[in-house]
């Protein structure tokens, strides 16, 4: 029972991790029906700078510049990359555009801030706890904290703000948005910016657990993607449960099965999903009229 | 204007033709990972090798001509090496090679050296196949020479160290994905099998996980006393801070890369204890060894060498190959090879001085003598056993 306790409480850490990062997926394809596919270096940029501003501030200050920086970084992601693709009504442009920036971000944290993996600071002590069997390091708590949290803010600034609602209709129907005066361009460039703003925040929190490094985005960012899709890429609640499922199915089948095989189920989940309901478990199927 | 542009012609010209004069450098190609997750050992061990041949061009060289370092990443990726190889072998037109980090790489690439006859110096790639690709008879003359602690050596004292010196009866293996890891975890099986022993536990986990909780819960389940380790640093100090977490604290053994200081800082107080075979420690305990790691920290402007082991094992090697030449008289491959594999002169390195390091039948200059057991404590790396350290003297 021990057992099954500690694997179920290490499974929901590591499934608010990726659950964080698919977030941001969604944000985009619910504007623009793009996908940003530098979304795990998006990630390791905002963990990266956030290392190097936390040796000079307070950690706390730390988090809203990190936040800034990848609303920033976001926007010309979707300026550069993805605002020509739609123009040109391009329907595989962005795919390669996004993900040949990612590979410049990389590049460029390499030549930054080295190969090397690198321990972030926890703001919280390391020193672990016992809850009903389950032991966890409280940056863990944090972490699912954080995540829900940061949803939590996201989705009450659409429902409650006037710019949040110019992105709910832009989401629903675009040229409709678009006729109602809503400048759309500036909301999908909005929503990218929303979504590396997470994603950054997102590696701030996660990177004292995971290490920081040039290469953390590229594993995360796949298991997220993964997550995005079992969830539905239009379902808030999607991502979440996603991300407990793949997180759980990891650690459950790694130790009753084998850790050789602890990637197996998520992604053989994966191709259900894909054959049975192809907008995922939470998505709504959306006929496009042609 | 086209007078200038003549006599500037006519100025290279002789420029050219004066440094055709002097003696032509001796060049040696240099590959390794000098980006990515290896790096930490490629950067060392390249800045190990260029520290001896700098010693050595400044004494005024090898045969009176310089030694010319010719530099590439291999990335650590397999394709990548044999293009280097292809390279430095067609293009460059090395004499010899030092160089490899990843036991996949040099398997890869060492193939091109050996057809061109061309020696290598393998400074870190641990893979007991190495060294035996090309063995006679089936090959006539193998070109593949090492210097650091293959994993036959290393397996059999992270077993001597589990069992025989700390009793332990129970013992759980944790191996990466890689060739590395599962190559490793074959010779650990290997030398527990020689004590009748089998693990009671032999957990996987790829590069890049984050969580170990699975593997350590099915390791403490089995009841296990130790873990034996065969990976790289990030993923060995997601090993140590997840038993941390779990209140499991039992000792880490494992092969020479939980020196590895991606291991040591990202694993903290949690890794300290840890112990592993090491060929090389950072420690003065010889008048070489001072010297050594003094001109490191002085060339490198760093306090703590990224991969001490890499570092000396890449300048032992050079200077292994330099005594080669010399006594070859000249540089062809074949030659380099025969005095390689029969150094009539000690040749002292900081790991050993080494007395006939290489016959026709054996290319391993390191045997069991050479490699001690290290300890992680205060965030860097110990002689486990102070009898070691005196030991070198």
């Amino acid at each position: 029972m021990d057992v099954l306790s500690q694997l179920l409480g290490s499974g929901v850490a590591v499934g608010m991790i990726y659950a964080v990062i698919a977030f941001g997926y969604q944000l985009t394809f619910a504007t623009s029906r793009t996908l940003n596919f530098g979304q795990g270096e998006a990630l390791m940029l905002g963990a990266l700078v956030g290392l190097s501003l936390v040796g000079h501030m307070n950690y706390w200050l730390m988090l809203p510049i990190v936040m800034l920086f990848g609303a920033v970084q976001g926007a010309v992601v979707e300026r550069v990359a993805v605002r020509p693709a739609i123009k040109s009504k391009s329907e595989f442009g962005w795919i390669m555009a996004t993900i040949a920036l990612g590979i410049i971000f990389k590049n460029v944290a390499e030549n930054i801030w080295g190969h090397d993996q690198l321990p972030f600071p926890s703001p919280v002590s390391q020193t672990p706890f016992t809850v009903l069997g389950v032991h966890m390091v409280p940056m863990q708590v944090m972490v699912i904290g954080g995540a829900l949290l940061m949803m939590l803010a996201v989705e009450l600034f659409n429902r409650r703000s006037i710019y949040g609602k110019a992105f709910v209709a832009t989401a629903s129907d675009l040229d409709a948005a678009g006729l109602m005066g809503i400048n759309t361009n500036l909301v999908i460039t909005f929503s990218y910016a929303l979504s590396s703003m997470t994603a950054a925040f997102a590696g701030v929190l996660v990177a004292p657990i995971t290490l920081a490094g040039a290469e953390m985005g590229a594993v995360l960012g796949l298991k997220a993607f993964a997550v995005a899709i079992i969830g539905g890429l239009n379902s808030g609640v999607g991502v979440i449960v996603g991300g407990l499922i793949l997180g759980i199915a990891e650690t459950t089948t790694a130790y009753y099965i084998s850790t050789g095989y602890k990637d197996v189920p998520g992604l053989v989940l994966l191709l259900l999903v894909l054959a049975v309901k192809p907008a995922g478990l939470f998505g709504k199927t959306v006929i496009k009229k042609v | 204007m086209h007078v200038r542009l003549k006599s500037l012609i006519a100025a290279l010209a002789v420029c050219a033709s004066s440094a055709a004069f002097a003696a032509e450098p001796i060049k040696i190609g240099l590959s390794g990972p000098f980006t990515g997750g290896s790096s930490p050992m490629g950067v060392s061990m390249r800045d190990g090798v260029k520290l001896a041949a700098a010693e050595i061009n400044q004494k005024g060289g090898v045969l009176g001509r310089q030694i010319q370092l010719i530099e590439r990443d291999d990335e650590a990726k397999n394709e990548r090496g044999v293009q280097v190889a292809q390279e430095l072998i067609n293009r460059e037109r090395v004499v010899a090679t030092v160089g490899f980090i990843n036991t996949g790489v040099a398997l890869a690439a060492q193939r091109f050296y050996e057809n061109a006859r061309i020696p290598v110096m393998n400074a870190v790639a641990t893979g007991s196949e190495i060294t035996a690709q090309f063995l006679p008879p089936r090959y006539p003359d193998n070109y593949i020479f090492r210097t650091s602690a293959n994993d036959q050596i290393q397996s059999a004292m992270i077993e001597e160290e589990a069992v025989d010196k700390r009793h332990f009866t129970k013992v759980a293996i944790f191996a990466d994905s890689t060739n590395y890891g599962q190559l490793g975890r074959e010779d650990l099986e290997k030398a527990l099998a020689k004590k009748g022993m089998k693990p009671v536990a032999e957990e996987k986990f790829n590069i890049g996980d984050v969580d170990m909780t699975a593997q350590l819960l099915r390791a403490k389940g089995a009841g296990a006393q130790a873990v034996l380790t065969y990976g790289i640093g990030p993923e060995l100090a997601h090993i140590a801070n997840d038993m941390a977490k779990l209140g499991w604290r039992v000792p880490m053994i494992g092969s020479w890369t939980l020196s590895m200081s991606n291991f040591i800082d990202n694993a903290g107080k949690n890794g300290e204890g840890a112990r592993m075979p090491q060929t090389f420690i950072q420690e003065g305990n010889t008048p070489k060894r001072k010297q050594f790691i003094a001109a490191y920290q002085k060339a490198y402007h760093v306090e703590r060498i990224p991969s001490p082991v890499s570092a000396a094992q890449g300048y032992d090697a050079m200077y292994l190959l330099a005594a080669a030449i010399r006594q070859a008289g000249g540089t062809d491959g074949v030659k380099v090879r025969e005095a390689l594999e029969n150094l009539k002169q000690p040749v002292a390195g900081v790991i050993a001085v080494y007395r006939r390091p290489y016959t026709h039948d054996n290319h391993e200059a390191i045997g069991k003598d050479e490699v001690v057991m290290g300890e992680v404590k205060g965030g860097r790396v110990i002689y486990a056993y102070p009898a070691d350290a005196k030991r070198a003297k």
